[in-house]
């Protein structure tokens, strides 16, 4: 502690300039009844050496993703994020910066901001883009409560959404916290055997405020009926599509077909996975609803001289200003995690998109073709097109085969009976730009030496 | 170049990529899904990039560029072994779904953290799963509402906040379907128990509360504050952003509240990046811990072969609580965030106290310096305390009404004139309570020459000229910028010329 308190030894000429004599003297004010007695129980203090040996003990005996092979994604994928993305967030002018309340010395983050707001509205198609919420869970359930504000008034279906059956729980945990305060109703969008959404249960959403599914689904497939549903629920309620950024560069933008509102985990464009935060939520939206979203947004203005410049703008929508009326609680956000992102987008341009698209797509088709081939595994959703990853169907659970192929040194995804509990033979598999040739051979030849031990024993 | 799209060099440049694992004419999406147009992004090399952001940095403000006193945001330094560590695979290349016997260290790592917490605020149960101090107060608002649901108390609709609390208490009741009572603080800036008093009922879930409160001073009233709120049944809630200025002296616990959510990005130092990320833990007592969101870290002796992997002797391992509210984040929260805050925490250890004294030492002596500084330059009548106390504590306010009234000079003038010395202001115009409000936090890693310095150019901009004020500030990347204009005339992206 030492090395952190300048002032360490300076206390009694700093506090005879002010009159006292003590330390004590300072917390005068505070009664003796709220007083802690006695040292806290906690370990003496550390020196930087002793701290960093402690940190590389204690996460060294943690498994990276790194060290074995993984196929574990279910939301946040292995990426690779470049150099020069490290070596300049951690410049201090941006790492060590505030919220950007005096725009003449914060031009610097406040104009990265603004580039990364349209580096996300062209990847997404949609005019507007707010400067991040905190993961693509949280930018779901705000997307939500905004569609509700939005069109509550004209709905038929006042105070409902509906959400895609497929959603993850804990997202859905988080969206039903998020709605709860303002009852709104969630209802659920069915799906087909297939993994591809009933667009007849579509049509029964239409009316409501909103209805929110995600391209690609929980189950890596990418859904061509998507591009029908504007035309099915109408101007009225909201089209919500939550998205894996990096599809983009394959997939189309879902401005395009008709959304209101893209959110999405950003990760994947610019962070690590990182234990799952921090991270980023993207949040875009068209201009019908810009007044009413969540979240800071920076504008392109001008300084006394006419030169420009950029600030936070339509901060009446928040709660610094607008407390209990806010649109949002939010105010720290994940700026430098966005500004990462911006950083990996700018690196990537528009070609560099598309081909980490490619690389994450042709591994997962790789994958689903290798995989397809052992014998007693099956593929439920083979005949749609997946993104990063698909179903497999095992012929004993998910969890004796992840535990097997564990003891190999291979991660081999996600039990998919945490989502839905009869489900306990699905293994949700998952292949990113990090996934070699090598890495997809070695898994299909561990599944198929289990799958037939399953064989014989069944 | 001045912005990112105006670079335009030849196709694919910036980041060459290995070859994909199949040919890309192996992927065939129909028309319904093929993207037509990539999106218009610049093509930059990487050494264009590199100087791009090196430029905007340059042009932006931290605390490693100079002194930060931003009331209420705790600016303190942020030490860089601290980004080492966050960076080792063991934190960066974890997935929060591997298995517990994947994250024994992680795990490890939470449950000091929890425990540290707990043992600092008085509170019996911490989840560190709230990314930031609003989304910790809605998530403790949120178990407070479940707990009265189930002891069917559901006529308590209404949650009290004095009307000087930061705007995030009252937004994030709201955000849980409370109604909000507003009280006024008292002419000296502290809570006032009879207005406190006069809406405390039946109907009262909870108060939330910030002590220091957000004036910088200690609200000696907490005790018999907090036994109004629980004689009609309600809750204390404690704002914990004011955190560093009593740890190890007094506890939320200690003053008779029930659930507090902490800013690790403040008091233990994840740096703010600008704006994010942070993260918001909340500690509770043992009568809402069942309601917490879920999963928190527990520990137990190891089992068989999991000795092979404990770490000291230990396993630690998930707990769902039984009446857990869910989540409010998908994952486990920040984990980057905790573990650099561990780090840190790690270095004061049981010293923590001396971390809050320091911080306290430092804003006393400065807001003494400043008025000093003022008289011998002749401008003490131009600014005054927000609020009279004898000490403040980890922060202070000061009014620039004085200057206001006789020269027409606003706090926010002397925030620009600031910027022209070098510095980042302080908060301006919170408070709400207190006039041309000005709301100063030098932090404890500031020296005594740092402050007597900024005292003294606190007292040279008092002298300066209305004219010249208003001007300011004039050495600054931009000149006082146009918030009216920005909003008026709305440019929130970059707009191609064939648009």
């Amino acid at each position: 502690m030492v090395d952190q308190l300048p002032n360490l030894g300076r206390e009694a000429e700093m506090l005879a300039a002010m009159g006292m004599s003590s330390i004590e003297d300072l917390f005068e004010d505070i009664p003796a009844e709220v007083r802690m007695t006695g040292d806290l129980p906690l370990p003496p203090p550390q020196s930087e050496e002793e701290i960093l040996a402690d940190a590389r003990r204690l996460l060294g005996a943690n498994v990276a993703m790194g060290e074995r092979v993984s196929f574990l994604g279910a939301g946040l994928y292995r990426n690779y994020v470049p150099a020069s993305v490290f070596q300049l967030v951690t410049r201090g002018e941006f790492l060590t910066a505030y919220t950007p309340y005096q725009p003449e010395v914060s031009q610097g983050m406040l104009q990265a901001m603004w580039e990364f707001q349209t580096l996300i509205s062209e990847l997404v198609g949609l005019p507007v883009a707010n400067l991040s919420l905190y993961d693509g869970s949280t930018a779901a359930a705000e997307a939500l409560t905004c569609a509700v504000r939005v069109h509550n008034r004209k709905a038929t279906e006042k105070d409902t959404v509906y959400v895609s059956e497929l959603t993850p729980p804990d997202r859905l945990s988080v969206m039903h916290n998020y709605c709860q305060g303002a009852e709104i109703n969630i209802k659920f969008l069915r799906h087909h055997a297939d993994g591809t959404l009933d667009l007849e249960s579509v049509s029964e959403a239409a009316g409501s405020c909103g209805i929110y599914i995600e391209q690609p689904n929980p189950l890596g497939i990418l859904d061509g009926g998507i591009s029908q549903l504007k035309d099915i629920i109408g101007e009225h309620t909201a089209l919500i599509v939550a998205v894996q950024p990096v599809s983009l560069g394959l997939v189309e933008a879902p401005g395009q077909y008709g959304a209101d509102i893209v959110v999405g985990e950003g990760q994947p464009l610019g962070s690590p996975v990182t234990g799952g935060g921090p991270i980023y939520g993207i949040f875009a939206c068209t201009k019908a609803y810009l007044r009413l979203m969540p979240g800071r947004i920076v504008g392109r203005s001008i300084d006394v001289d006419g030169k420009v410049a950029y600030c936070l703008t339509l901060s009446t929508r928040e709660q610094h200003i607008r407390r209990h009326r806010a649109t949002s609680n939010i105010c720290t956000n994940e700026t430098l995690i966005a500004l990462m992102g911006a950083m990996h987008m700018a690196l990537l341009g528009p070609e560099g998109l598309h081909t980490l698209a490619v690389r994450n797509m042709t591994a997962c088709l790789l994958a689903k073709q290798k995989l397809g081939e052992i014998e007693n595994i099956v593929l439920p959703h083979a005949n749609n097109h997946h993104f990063n990853e698909f179903v497999i169907e095992l012929p004993g659970s998910s969890e004796e085969c992840l535990a097997h192929l564990d003891t190999l040194g291979i991660i081999g995804g996600f039990d998919l009976s945490a989502w839905y509990p009869e489900r306990k033979n699905w293994l949700l598999v998952t292949f990113t730009d990090q996934t070699s040739e090598k890495q997809i051979e070695l898994f299909a030849a561990h599944l198929a030496v289990w799958a037939s031990s399953r064989l014989v024993t069944a | 170049m001045s912005h990112l799209f105006e670079h335009n060099g030849a196709v694919g440049q910036g980041y060459s990529q290995p070859a994909p694992v199949l040919p890309a004419s192996s992927i065939a999406l129909p028309e319904t899904l093929a993207r037509k147009n990539l999106p218009r992004w610049p093509r930059l090399s990487e050494p264009e990039m590199v100087r791009h952001y090196t430029w905007m940095s340059k042009r932006n403000f931290g605390i490693d560029t100079g002194f930060y006193p931003l009331g209420s945001c705790t600016m303190k330094h942020n030490p860089r072994v601290n980004e080492v560590i966050a960076q080792i695979p063991g934190i960066a290349d974890i997935h929060p779904h591997q298995p517990e016997h994947h994250i024994q260290g992680l795990l490890a790592i939470f449950h000091e953290m929890q425990y540290m917490l707990e043992v600092c605020s008085g509170m019996d149960q911490v989840t560190l799963q709230p990314v930031a101090g609003a989304q910790g107060e809605f998530t403790a608002v949120r178990c407070v509402q479940e707990y009265f649901r189930l002891r069917g108390e559901t006529q308590r609709t209404k949650v009290i906040v004095p009307d000087s609390a930061h705007g995030t208490n009252p937004a994030s009741a709201a955000m849980c379907g409370f109604e909000i009572v507003e009280i006024p603080s008292r002419e000296d800036g502290r809570i006032d128990l009879d207005a406190l008093r006069a809406v405390a009922d039946e109907t009262t879930a909870v108060m939330m509360i910030t002590n220091p409160n957000t004036l910088g001073l200690f609200e000696a009233d907490i005790v018999e504050a907090s036994a109004i709120v629980h004689d009609v049944g309600g809750q204390m809630y404690y704002d914990g952003a004011n955190f560093n200025a009593i740890l190890g002296i007094t506890s939320p616990g200690l003053m008779g509240f029930d659930a507090v959510h902490f800013n690790l990005h403040k008091t233990f130092s994840q740096p703010h990046g600008g704006g994010g990320p942070g993260s918001g833990p909340i500690g509770v007592k043992s009568h809402l811990a069942e309601f917490l969101p879920g999963p928190l870290v527990k520990k137990r002796p190891p089992v068989g072969d999991e000795s092979q992997m404990a770490i000291d002797d230990m396993w630690y391992g998930w707990y769902q609580p039984t009446h857990s509210i869910g989540k409010v984040q998908q994952w486990h929260g920040n984990a980057g965030a905790v573990i650099r805050c561990w780090a840190y925490y790690r270095r004061y250890g049981r010293g923590l106290r001396t971390m809050s004294e320091h911080a306290v030492l430092n804003a006393n002596y400065l807001r003494h310096a400043i008025h000093k500084a003022a008289k011998e330059a002749g401008v003490d009548t131009l600014v005054k305390d927000g609020a009279e106390a004898k000490v403040a504590k980890h922060e202070f306010t000061l009014s620039l009404q004085p200057a206001k009234e006789k020269y027409g000079i606003s706090a926010m003038d002397i925030a620009k004139g600031l910027l022209d010395k070098g510095y980042m202001a302080p908060t301006v115009y919170f408070p709400l309570v207190v006039p041309e409000c000005m709301m100063v936090e030098p932090t404890e890693t500031e020296s005594k020459d740092t402050l007597d310095t900024f005292a003294i150019h606190f007292a040279e901009v008092l002298q300066v000229d209305a004219e010249t004020l208003h001007a300011a500030p004039i050495t600054t990347p931009v000149r006082r910028v146009d918030e009216v204009y920005a909003a008026r005339n709305l440019c929130l992206r970059h707009e191609y010329d064939d648009e």
